[in-house]
């Protein structure tokens, strides 16, 4: 009961403040808070998954290439660079005059030395399948870099401008190793790294020595992890956050009413979906897998768990994915579900678990909806909403396909390259297997997995298109996933925050960040 | 030569007036508005806990109109419509059956094995006693609630395993009351009469002592009703106990987080049935000590 009465409590206190402090700014000036949902789990950014850790990472980090807030890649630490005929040999000049925050160089051998570590097997980093097409990286000259890739790889540039693909000082790597550069990041992004307090915020202060003239525009950053949704709209409304993301949906209305906020609603190229475990029963059959996509009530998904902040599903990649190919959404009909269901030998249905790998409220909902949805067809699925420790141990790490627990599994995707490559391979091709990527369908297709890969190896972008359609066909086909909605993406700043976006994958652009007044 | 005696008027008053146990209980507690407001409220509870299957205007699970998301209470929804559909007058209804039953099986339970535990440390007392003192000194160092989510932890998450960890916590209370009382009990004289006419341990205990702690552990399982339920409700609304689309209580209040900032009827009525339940259990309780303790009388 305490927890209850501490929410209660929690949020009466917020609504107080609200009425309140409406109007009184609570902070120093351009000092600004920024709300995010959780928490990072560490500051390399070549150890993580999670989207939003890279947003809090690319305050300190830059890359040879970045991505603007519509996901265009635009050069960064790079200034331009040429590929050979093969497609093998990419040459880049380095922007000069770009320093460390502890002072070093940015050069050709930084580039190296950090590509070089991520490279290496030994470090066990999780990004290490978004690099290993690379053969050797030469520093040819003090500003120029020479990387031979093994094989074509088309979606290289995207790679290179994702956030993980962060340039490390080789003297901090040196200093504080592999491990513990996580808790020290040391780049040449805008801030130089101050504080880390594990669950409450997360400090940088401005680099006096940024390279690019005039930037950043404020003195520090603070991200702030609040994981209660609720919690996160009241820290908005009382002026104690200038930004937050993710925002509860059913907040959106109360929020869009507030003239001290700026709300935001963009397109997303976030897809939220089932994946069925097809190395089990009943998840092996076809018919079963194409009745569960005929039983979910897509439209009304969209309604009761994002409060109309999701479209159903066009396919497997989401528009405005490069090579995304957009299909006609599963038709509701869940008369055809049963139908299907006793085809395959399940009259009255049958029992299985249906697991979230997110705790958040619209998560909740989702799978109790979900719940609901298959219950009228006679399927009872068990739901639980997996904790990050859990999702990892039960799920992403799971050491041997054969006795994976996953069974029915909502989860969600963004393709932070922006590129058909890292919204397929790392979920459904044969190679991305837990334990290591997140194919937890334990999907399989020989057709899919070649098309793939020699979608990669093409470097024109017709053939391209036509490789990836001919894949997203066959998945749809194979039914590995029940595809649900795209999600929109909703956030909201104070009238005095500028220049900070969410992009479409649910990173975040703060490089205009500025604070009037 | 028959003498007629007149008959006393005092005597026959008191011959239509015995004072049973019982009379006496009932004399105390009718007296008492309160108690008797709550025992009429426990019984109306019971009575449609009991019948909820068969009133409710719908399918507390499987009845849900996407067109009426989070609406207000109206005519066809008593109290309104939860966030994914759900008629919520008829989810409390079914959720009373859940807490009442929850409630009243976990006390049960617990007052069983500390009642046990309680008269064989009381009575035999010695290395008997010291042990289950001392365990119930150490299950008594936690507060009940971090008990019970310990034991759910371990036993994992389920409506029975919630009855389980709410009765151990009721365990140690238990016992501590029946001990002190047996304490108190077996040097009576009457028990000392029934021991030198060479009756068992077994029959003293039971036949016994066991009825003379019969009020306090009455009074005492009421109180802790209450409790119960509120343990068990807080246990699912940290998503430990009933799981979805159960309608427990607490895992609806659970439910209505994201939502009752604009719609709070989604709370408030799951929070009210709690409550009032807890608050009726209470005061019930309160009625039944006034109403049993030989020492209160306030005629």
């Amino acid at each position: 009961m305490k927890t209850l009465l501490h929410r209660g409590r929690r949020l009466a206190l917020g609504l107080l403040a609200v009425m309140a402090l409406g109007a009184t700014p609570a902070l120093a000036e351009k000092d600004p808070v920024l709300a995010i949902s959780n928490p990072p789990e560490t500051l390399d950014p070549y150890n993580t998954n999670t989207t939003l850790t890279t947003a809090v990472t690319k305050s300190f980090y830059e890359g040879l290439f970045g991505f603007d807030k519509d996901l265009k890649v635009q050069p960064v630490l790079a200034e331009s660079y040429t590929v050979s005929d093969d497609g093998l040999v990419y040459t880049f000049k380095l922007r000069e005059g770009v320093k460390f925050h502890d002072g070093t160089d940015f050069n050709s051998e930084a580039v190296k030395v950090t590509l070089e570590r991520v490279l290496n097997p030994d470090n066990k980093l999780l990004r290490y399948n978004q690099f290993n097409r690379i053969e050797k990286v030469e520093a040819t000259a003090p500003h120029e870099v020479k990387i031979t890739l093994k094989e074509p790889f088309s979606a290289f540039i995207n790679s290179l401008a994702h956030a993980s693909a962060a340039m490390l000082s080789p003297a901090a790597l040196a200093k504080y190793g592999n491990k513990d550069i996580a808790l020290h990041p040391v780049g040449t992004g805008p801030f130089v790294f101050e504080d880390w307090k594990q669950t409450d915020y997360i400090k940088g202060r401005k680099f006096d020595g940024y390279w690019k003239a005039g930037y950043p525009k404020i003195d520090s950053i603070t991200w702030k992890p609040v994981p209660e949704n609720n919690t996160r709209a009241a820290m908005l409304q009382t002026g104690e956050a200038d930004f937050a993301f993710t925002l509860p949906y059913e907040q959106a209305a109360a929020l869009e009413a507030n003239d001290k906020l700026n709300v935001t609603t963009a397109p997303s190229i976030i897809l939220r979906y089932v994946s069925f475990n097809m190395l089990h029963k009943p998840f092996d059959d076809l018919r079963v897998r194409q009745a569960i996509n005929y039983a979910i009530n897509k439209e009304a998904l969209a309604k009761v768990a994002f409060n109309g902040f999701a479209a159903p599903a066009q396919g497997i990649v989401p528009e405005g994915v490069a090579f995304a190919y957009k299909m006609d959404p599963w038709p509701y009909d869940p008369a055809k579900a049963r139908e299907l269901l006793k085809e395959a030998g399940y009259p009255d249905g049958f029992e299985s678990t249906l697991w979230s790998g997110y705790t958040t409220t619209t998560a909740q909902k989702t799978i109790q909806f979900l719940q609901q949805q298959l219950a009228q067809v006679g399927i009872k699925v068990q739901i639980q909403a997996l904790e990050p420790g859990q999702r990892t141990e039960l799920v992403n790490a799971w050491p041997d396909p054969q006795t994976a627990k996953v069974r029915m599994y909502y989860i969600g995707w963004s393709s932070s390259t922006g590129e058909a490559d890292w919204a397929l391979r790392p979920l459904l091709s044969t190679e991305a297997w837990p334990p290591g990527l997140s194919n937890t369908s334990y999907y399989s297709n020989k057709t899919v997995d070649e098309l793939l890969a020699k979608a990669l190896r093409t470097t024109k972008d017709d053939e391209k298109t036509d490789l990836y359609r001919q894949a997203q066909e066959q998945i749809m086909k194979d039914a590995p996933w029940a595809p649900l909605v795209t999600e929109k993406i909703l956030y909201a700043t104070s009238q005095r925050l500028s220049g900070i976006y969410v992009q479409p994958d649910g990173n975040i652009d703060a490089s205009e960040i500025a604070v009037s007044e | 030569m028959t003498q007629t005696v007149p008959l006393d008027p005092g005597t026959a008053a008191a011959s239509e007036t015995v004072r049973t146990p019982w009379s006496e209980f009932w004399r105390k507690f009718r007296k008492q508005p309160v108690a008797l407001t709550a025992l009429a409220f426990v019984a109306l509870l019971i009575v449609l806990a009991v019948l909820a299957p068969w009133i409710v205007p719908y399918d507390a699970e499987n009845y849900f109109d996407y067109d009426q998301l989070n609406a207000g209470p109206s005519w066809s929804h008593w109290l309104g419509v939860d966030p994914l559909g759900r008629d919520i007058f008829s989810r409390i209804l079914m959720g009373a059956r859940i807490s009442l039953a929850t409630g009243i099986l976990s006390v049960a339970l617990g007052g069983l094995v500390g009642t046990a535990l309680g008269l064989l440390a009381g009575y035999y007392e010695g290395w008997w006693d010291r042990i289950v003192m001392r365990i119930s000194d150490v299950l008594f160092a936690f507060p009940g609630i971090l008990l019970a989510i310990g034991v759910v932890a371990i036993l994992g998450s389920s409506m029975i395993n919630v009855v389980v960890a709410v009765s151990v916590f009721s365990v140690p209370a238990f016992a501590r009351l029946v001990r002190g009382n047996t304490l108190v009990l077996k040097h009576m004289t009457y028990i000392e009469a029934v021991k030198s006419i060479g009756a068992s341990d077994w029959t003293i205990l039971v036949r016994h002592i066991l009825p003379g702690t019969i009020s306090s552990i009455v009074v005492y399982f009421t109180m802790r009703l209450g409790t119960s339920i509120i343990t068990a409700a807080s246990l699912s609304f940290l998503g430990m106990g009933a799981q979805p689309p159960t309608p427990e209580w607490g895992a609806m209040l659970n439910d209505a987080r994201a939502d009752m900032v604009n719609a709070p009827h989604v709370a408030l009525f799951p929070s009210l049935a709690i409550f009032f339940t807890v608050l009726a259990f209470n005061l019930l309780g309160d009625g039944l000590r006034d109403a049993l303790d030989p020492k209160i009388d306030r005629t």
